[in-house]
């Protein structure tokens, strides 16, 4: 199979899935209780004014029509409009995305950036403190739920020694970049929204600095015991360079393909540190949007995510195919 | 039939148009009976309640609207279709960079924030949601109210306690039982800078009573029997409002809803538009808006009132209670809206921040369907509310931020009946009327919503425990996500209703109908209960004007 016909079967195929999650996002509106009226009309609305607020919605069309209508929109770029705010879903969505992909981002750099070197002084220093120390950090950032560790940080360096804002999102990063030109001073808006990114991303990262401190460990303990190490040393390369040069090359590239995955969780993952920083991105959005049943706000939300998703997958897949050829047989 | 009763009736059958044709007699089971009690008092229907409810005597007949809405309220608390629980109080932390006291209402009005020392004068609010759009007439829910209210102004408004006060009218009258005008007041700008003309204000009117002008408005059940307004001089500045019938409580209602908007403003933008952006007459304009994130509005220096005294106020979220009240505690935020028992005594304990709390227009209360076993007996009802120990409730699950009730109509509201106390905790006189209704060996389970009141699923849970401490009666609790208890007390059909389900009630008119129309009148759009005896109270409260209120 050549390279363009294993992409564009990808592609198809990730067509399917998101079509699927499609389908799957639409139909949970149907099975999940309440009704979008009860969003829209209070309490004690009439009968009547319930009728109306059926029929503007669309809610009295047989349920294939709302399907192929939902569909049909979809495919205009149409997710329709927020039942609160009246908004256009779509606007509402791509407005809040771009939070959350600067905290996804952030996350993961703070998981490069502690848990390469982690990994890489655990394996090389086996059975010594150092060794010890960073196992127990990993159980412990796998085993601690990011609302507690969230809450937990808050208190400490916001409330206690007000080194950080407590929650919220100042500037962001495009504010922050267009600081440079601009009148606002760069330094300071760079250094608040900096100051109200560094909390959320450690509460979202820690799980994965764990998680990849472990990875790098045991990736660089089995490379470590392979022949080629061995003729390294022998032909006299110093230790440093057998470590960085060679072992940890071989190392990370099942560590970047985690990596590339987890962007996605991530992505699912912040909606709890979200809710805890009252950070403004999808996932707060998608749990206000649950709570007020939302629709097309939600919708909205789970397929942008979804499609993310596919895409990063279909990525990671085609540079695995890139690199390595026997994939795209199997 | 007298002009007088047509249209009445048409403004009956508007407010109850809320349910599909329920028939209006049906009391079934031992749920009809009227319980007069001994003791008649010389005041019109404010007798004082009894603990012997069956025992029959007669009592005069009210004379006023007050006195017919007491008497619905003696009536509720002697049948007890509720298990009367409690008012909610609204508890908020605020800074000492301020000095602001919380309404009754619910409603944070920053044009009452003073500053304290210099910091106070940015004052920044912190609630558990952002607005649901900024169209003042496209909501009905507090925390968009707190929003659009800075910038957006009605007719009439309430003041801190509760009073009535002009605000864009200068004057109010009721010409005629189906005619009510209002006198706008001159020289008030717009934030574009256009000015208030009487058109302005009768087109804000039709928006929301008609779905023909502009919106599908979800405050058209609020100016219910509000027909249409048109102006009728623009030299003497009146615009009349035609009602279906007497409306008693039309200016209570335009006291709550009905912001004005900028009719040539509206025309000229979309829904998205008019949702993001402002242009009222209020005391605060528009400054930034971020949708979901903040609001921030600059004071408007040409308010036709005293400019406000803080410069700028800006409204942000944080779902959490833990994060309002961490931005309170680290100076980030001046108010916190909703702080919950279990975090006050963080509040209170840090330098630079106090709690406020004010008994919220909010009551709490557990509905029985009169029209299932067992709770088709008013024994059996009362049995319940004997059986529960409010002030343990108020003092240790609310941490005292809640009073006992005993009646549908809280303290100050129009209509109130001073008389009634709440039920006393009286375990033997409960099971005796257990015994009594003949459903001994009963088993019940309350139906609570998770997280939609303050400490819904824990008072649900000590009234279960409470009751079932009784030992003729089995009492269990039940959690349920809010939306579901919604699709089921909403479809207009009692029979689909839990038979006993925990249920909040916000009435803003500060009039007993708004409470005991919907949730207890036959007709009502939410009612568990039916009785001719309050319906007729009812009717006969809407026949009447209450100008007093």
């Amino acid at each position: 199979m050549g390279y363009g016909r294993f992409l564009l079967k990808r592609g198809v195929q990730g067509v399917g899935v998101v079509w699927g999650v499609v389908t799957v996002v639409f139909v949970l509106r149907f099975i999940t209780p309440g009704s979008p009226i009860d969003t829209v009309a209070p309490l004690d609305a009439s009968q009547e004014t319930r009728r109306r607020i059926a029929e503007e919605l669309g809610l009295n069309e047989p349920l294939y029509i709302q399907y192929l209508d939902y569909l049909w929109e979809l495919l205009h770029g149409n997710m329709g409009y927020s039942y609160i705010s009246s908004i256009p879903a779509s606007v509402q969505v791509f407005q809040k995305l771009p939070a959350t992909l600067e905290l996804a981002i952030a996350a993961s750099v703070v998981a490069i950036v502690l848990s390469i070197p982690l990994g890489v002084i655990s394996a090389t220093r086996r059975h010594e403190p150092a060794d010890y120390a960073a196992t127990t950090f990993s159980l412990l950032g796998i085993s601690t739920p990011n609302f507690w560790l969230g809450i937990m940080l808050v208190l400490v360096f916001a409330v206690q020694f007000d080194v950080f804002p407590t929650s919220g999102r100042a500037h962001g990063f495009m504010q922050a970049l267009a600081a440079i030109t601009g009148p606002a001073p760069f330094f300071e808006v760079a250094r608040e929204w900096l100051a109200s990114l560094f909390l959320p991303a450690i509460t979202l990262g820690t799980y994965f600095t764990a998680l990849i401190t472990r990875l790098v460990r045991s990736g660089m303990l089995d490379e470590l015991s392979e022949g080629y190490v061995r003729a390294t040393r022998a032909k006299g390369l110093p230790e440093t360079l057998v470590r960085y040069k060679h072992v940890l090359r071989n190392t990370l590239v099942p560590v970047v393909t985690v990596l590339g995955l987890q962007l996605g969780t991530l992505i699912g993952g912040a909606v709890i540190t979200e809710a805890v920083f009252a950070w403004p991105g999808l996932g707060s959005e998608i749990i206000r949007a649950i709570n007020a049943r939302d629709w097309p706000i939600l919708q909205g939300s789970l397929i942008v995510i979804g499609t993310g998703f596919v895409l990063l997958n279909i990525a990671v897949d085609a540079l695995y195919a890139y690199l390595d050829p026997r994939v795209m047989a199997e | 039939m007298s002009e007088k009763d047509t249209s009445r009736r048409r403004f009956l059958q508007a407010a109850g148009s809320a349910t599909a044709a329920v028939a209006l007699a049906g009391c079934s089971g031992n749920g009809g009976e009227a319980t007069p009690t001994d003791e008649p008092t010389d005041s019109d229907g404010g007798e004082t309640a009894t603990t012997e409810p069956q025992e029959t005597t007669e009592r005069p007949e009210p004379e006023t609207r007050d006195g017919y809405l007491q008497r619905a309220n003696l009536h509720c608390h002697e049948q007890a279709p509720w298990v009367f629980l409690n008012r909610q109080y609204s508890v908020y932390g605020q800074s000492s960079d301020i000095e602001w006291q919380p309404r009754t209402d619910e409603r944070v009005s920053a044009y009452a924030i003073e500053p304290a020392n210099d910091d106070g004068d940015d004052v920044v609010m912190t609630q558990s949601q952002m607005d649901s759009g900024l169209d003042p007439q496209d909501h009905r829910e507090t925390p968009t109210d707190n929003i659009v209210l800075q910038a957006y102004e009605g007719l009439l408004e309430r003041d801190r306690e509760g009073t009535i006060v002009e605000t864009l009218a200068t004057d109010y009258q009721r010409l005629d039982e189906t005619t009510v005008q209002f006198t706008v007041r001159d020289n008030v700008p717009f934030h574009s800078g256009d000015s208030l003309t009487p058109e302005d204000v009768a087109y804000s009117i039709n928006r929301i009573v008609d779905p023909d002008v502009g919106i599908e408005s979800p405050q058209v059940d609020q100016l219910i029997g509000v027909e249409g307004a048109e102006v009728e001089s623009e030299e003497d500045r009146t615009v009349n409002v035609n009602l279906a019938g007497l409306n008693p409580i039309v200016f209570a209602s335009f006291a709550t809803y009905c912001d004005v908007m900028n009719r040539s403003w509206v025309e000229e933008n979309d829904d998205a538009y008019i949702n993001q952006n402002m242009d009222g007459t209020g005391p605060f304009e528009l400054s930034n808006y971020e949708q979901g994130v903040e609001v921030a509005f600059d004071r408007f220096e040409d308010y036709w009132d005293e400019p406000a005294a803080i410069s700028t106020f800006t409204i942000n979220s944080a779902s959490e209670s833990s994060t309002r009240v961490n931005r309170l505690l680290s100076g980030e935020t001046d108010i916190a809206v909703n702080v919950p028992p279990q975090e006050v005594s963080r509040v209170e304990e840090n330098d630079g921040t106090s709690i406020s709390a004010v008994p919220s227009t909010r009551i709490l209360f557990n509905a029985m369907r009169y029209d299932v076993e067992p709770f088709d007996s008013p024994e059996f009802r009362q049995a319940v509310n004997y059986a529960i120990d409010l002030d343990s409730i108020v003092e240790n699950v609310l941490q005292t931020f809640g009073s006992p009730t005993g009646q549908p109509t809280l303290e100050g509201f129009f209509g109130h009946n001073g008389d009634i106390d709440p039920y006393p905790q009286d375990l033997e006189r409960a099971e005796q009327l257990v015994e009594e209704s003949g459903y001994a060996g009963a088993e019940i389970e309350l139906v609570t919503p998770i997280g939609r009141y303050l400490r819904d699923v824990e008072i649900a849970q000590a009234v279960a425990a409470q009751v079932d401490e009784l030992s003729n009666v089995s009492a269990s609790a039940r959690q349920v996500e809010f939306s579901t208890l919604v699709s089921q007390v909403t479809t207009g059909n009692i029979e689909d209703k839990p038979p006993w389900y925990l249920l909040g009630w916000g009435n803003a008119t500060f009039d007993a109908i708004q409470t005991i129309q919907p949730l207890l009148a036959s007709d009502g759009a939410l009612t568990s209960y039916k009785n001719d005896e309050l319906d007729s109270l009812l009717d006969e409260a809407q026949s009447l004007p209450s100008e007093s209120n």
